[in-house]
């Protein structure tokens, strides 16, 4: 048998409507004149469970071998989100204009292979910008650095 | 009709306050550079700026808003026409012959007939939406809990109907956002449900968070910047207006346009991309010439531009008078209101009259400021197109990360907007449409607020829902849309919605 993509997101959709119905155990589900909070989230999963039975079921009319998926993009995603990841990390402890530059000059020089130079004057330049439009002009407090900035 | 008159002079009193008109004015212009950029789609747009209309009045957030949405319709086109590659999806049937026109030396006019439809479509729209949603909010006022539970319900089955991917994987999406709705504080009971001891995740998980990371950021992460390179097409300012015979080939496509489009507006689904896709094909179907079609047909420009833009105002309708939020893009602009205090419904129009018709009246002066703003400023578009895409994207990651956190200051959402931006890029990679998730987060809590609320009016008897004629009659149309999916999936038979989306995926993947 050939392994499709809807094998896999069949069974992961079910997998996921399984958790649901664990991770509610605690929750009432109370009567159908008085449903409590356990009785939607358990409706939804059980929908799930069946839509992800039905998807593994037509896979092989419907979807394509796992292997057909172009991954190629991933080398960009991979890093784009590793670097988003840490900028996420520091901007609260790092500040905005700190985390956000650092942000920007290491997508626009470790995945877009752009001069450092270039990347970190364009990088300050659209921050600082951006600071003064929401920190100054629309008074939306931003995240400082603990140097005051 | 002379109350709607007298209530539309009042919203022309709203809208053309002078802050308001800049709103419109600023609305248009950031949707018309959000549709011309390839990369970010008016949903992503709207995410990403929602915050900064936190410090406006409701009104001023909503004309805003929906500027961006209206405007990027426009936009869009600009982008397809010069570069062949579409700003957003509705422009992807534009691509095809505005850029055979461009080539033909024929850009200015290819833009001028799209500009043009676009605001004669709008126009219309606007027109039947004044006349068409203040007598359904008032039927709507009739709707309880049974009514409100049938509603959604046939919502989420139209959507599923009419989307290109297959039903089974548009309501495991509308799942999986039903799920997401309900995490936070059960409003009924006061219970915690799979907040997992995270204080932020009491209130719920909030729809900028989803909306920006699965739109945003999983665009971006699904688009290298080596795939954005693009040739620009610069029109010169002296051929700008079409000839007459172009005139005469545009009028009835832009007419057939913006009332299929208008229709196609009000149903659940992607309307705007529909409605172009169908729009390209009637064309086809009804012109003399469909040999021309693909070498720079005009009607090929004039109809989906047309359709997609009278679509994006039908959506509004059943927004405004119901509640109901037919796309990814209504359901955002329902959240803002919601951010603002304000309910999207039957109760809008008598509640904050000058909301609804501020809006309405708006939509009227926005149109016609995007057909002053489009055609003039072309050159400036064309310069903002060659800005790489390896510069742009990080710069709208950082938008992404200041709106979202902007929303309530957690880092959390932040956090989730990461995940949903994986999300998203993982369900593209399978196939997988994510916009109805974004639908069933939204509708969650009122979907089970009034199930349950009409399974404890009628003392857990499901046969409420039988009783009441308007329940009864949109569970009718419910499941005579399951029935017709059944058939064509049990005859293995060909409509056209696997129709369109093999046209969708064939343009996509040229």
């Amino acid at each position: 048998m050939i392994l499709r993509s809807d094998h896999v997101a069949g069974a992961a959709f079910a997998a996921f409507g399984l958790l649901i119905v664990a991770l509610s155990g605690d929750l009432p589900f109370g009567r159908l004149a008085m449903p409590g909070a356990g009785f939607l989230p358990n409706l939804v999963a059980g929908l799930m469970i069946l839509f992800g039975v039905l998807l593994v079921l037509r896979a092989s009319q419907e979807s394509a071998p796992l292997t057909d998926i172009d991954w190629n993009d991933l080398q960009h995603a991979a890093p784009v989100i590793s670097i988003t990841a840490a900028g996420i990390a520091l901007y609260t402890r790092a500040g905005f204009i700190i985390t956000m530059v650092a942000m920007m000059v290491a997508l626009l020089v470790l995945v877009e292979r752009r001069s450092i130079f270039r990347a970190g004057l364009y990088s300050l330049v659209v921050v600082l910008l951006a600071f003064g439009l929401f920190a100054k002009f629309l008074r939306s407090p931003l995240p400082l650095s603990p140097f005051g900035f | 009709m002379e109350d709607t008159l007298h209530s539309l002079m009042l919203g022309f009193s709203v809208a053309l306050q002078p802050s308001n008109l800049w709103y419109a004015f600023l609305g248009c212009l950031v949707g018309t550079l959000v549709g011309v950029l390839p990369g970010i789609g008016p949903l992503s747009g709207i995410s990403i700026l929602l915050p900064i209309t936190f410090g406006l009045n409701a009104t001023q957030a909503v004309i805003m808003l929906a500027g961006i949405y209206y405007g990027s319709q426009y936009g869009g086109s600009t982008t397809s026409i010069l570069m062949r590659i579409p700003g957003e999806a509705s422009s992807v049937m534009t691509c095809i012959d505005g850029n055979a026109m461009a080539k033909k030396g024929r850009a200015g006019a290819a833009l001028c007939i799209a500009a043009v439809g676009s605001w004669i479509a709008g126009t219309f729209g606007i027109i039947v939406l004044t006349i068409v949603a203040p007598p359904l909010a008032t039927l709507a006022l009739r709707f309880g809990p049974p009514e409100y539970t049938a509603l959604l319900v046939l919502g989420l089955i139209f959507l599923a109907y009419m989307s290109s991917t297959s039903l089974v994987r548009t309501l495991l999406m509308a799942c999986l956002g039903l799920f997401f709705g309900m995490i936070g504080i059960d409003n009924m009971t006061g219970h915690f449900r799979y907040s997992f001891d995270l204080p932020e995740l009491g209130d719920g998980i909030g729809i900028v968070p989803v909306a920006v990371g699965l739109f945003g950021l999983g665009e971006i992460l699904a688009t290298p910047s080596k795939n954005v390179i693009g040739e620009v097409i610069r029109p010169k300012l002296r051929e700008l207006l079409p000839s007459r015979e172009e005139w005469r080939q545009s009028a009835w496509p832009i007419a057939r346009g913006s009332v299929l489009g208008f229709l196609i507006g009000i149903i659940p689904g992607s309307a705007h991309i529909i409605s172009s896709f169908l729009s390209y094909a009637l064309e086809k179907k009804v012109s003399k010439h469909p040999e021309e079609f693909g070498k720079g047909a005009v009607a090929g420009v004039a109809g989906p531009e047309s359709a997609n833009n009278a679509a994006s105002t039908g959506a509004f309708v059943p927004m405004l008078a119901l509640g109901l939020p037919t796309g990814p893009i209504t359901a955002v602009l329902i959240g803002a209101l919601m951010v603002h205090g304000v309910n999207a419904g039957p109760q809008l129009i008598t509640e904050h009259p000058d909301v609804f018709w501020g809006f309405v009246a708006s939509m009227y002066v926005g149109n016609l400021m995007l057909l002053a703003l489009n055609l003039p400023l072309v050159g400036i578009f064309v310069t903002v197109l060659r800005i790489p895409y390896a510069y742009l994207y990080p710069l709208i990651i950082m938008f992404c990360v200041i709106g979202v956190y902007e929303v309530s200051h957690s880092i959390v959402d932040v956090w989730i907007m990461l995940i949903m931006g994986m999300l998203g890029y993982a369900l593209r990679k399978f196939g997988f449409d994510p916009a109805p998730l974004v639908l069933g987060l939204v509708i969650a809590p009122v979907f089970e607020q009034s199930l349950r609320q009409s399974l404890i009016m009628s003392n857990g008897n499901y046969m409420i829902f039988t009783q009441r004629p308007i329940a009864v009659m949109l569970l009718i149309v419910s499941a005579g849309l399951l029935l017709m999916s059944a058939i064509s999936f049990a005859l293995k038979r060909k409509d056209w919605r696997a129709k369109l989306a093999e046209v969708e995926a064939g343009e996509g993947s040229s």
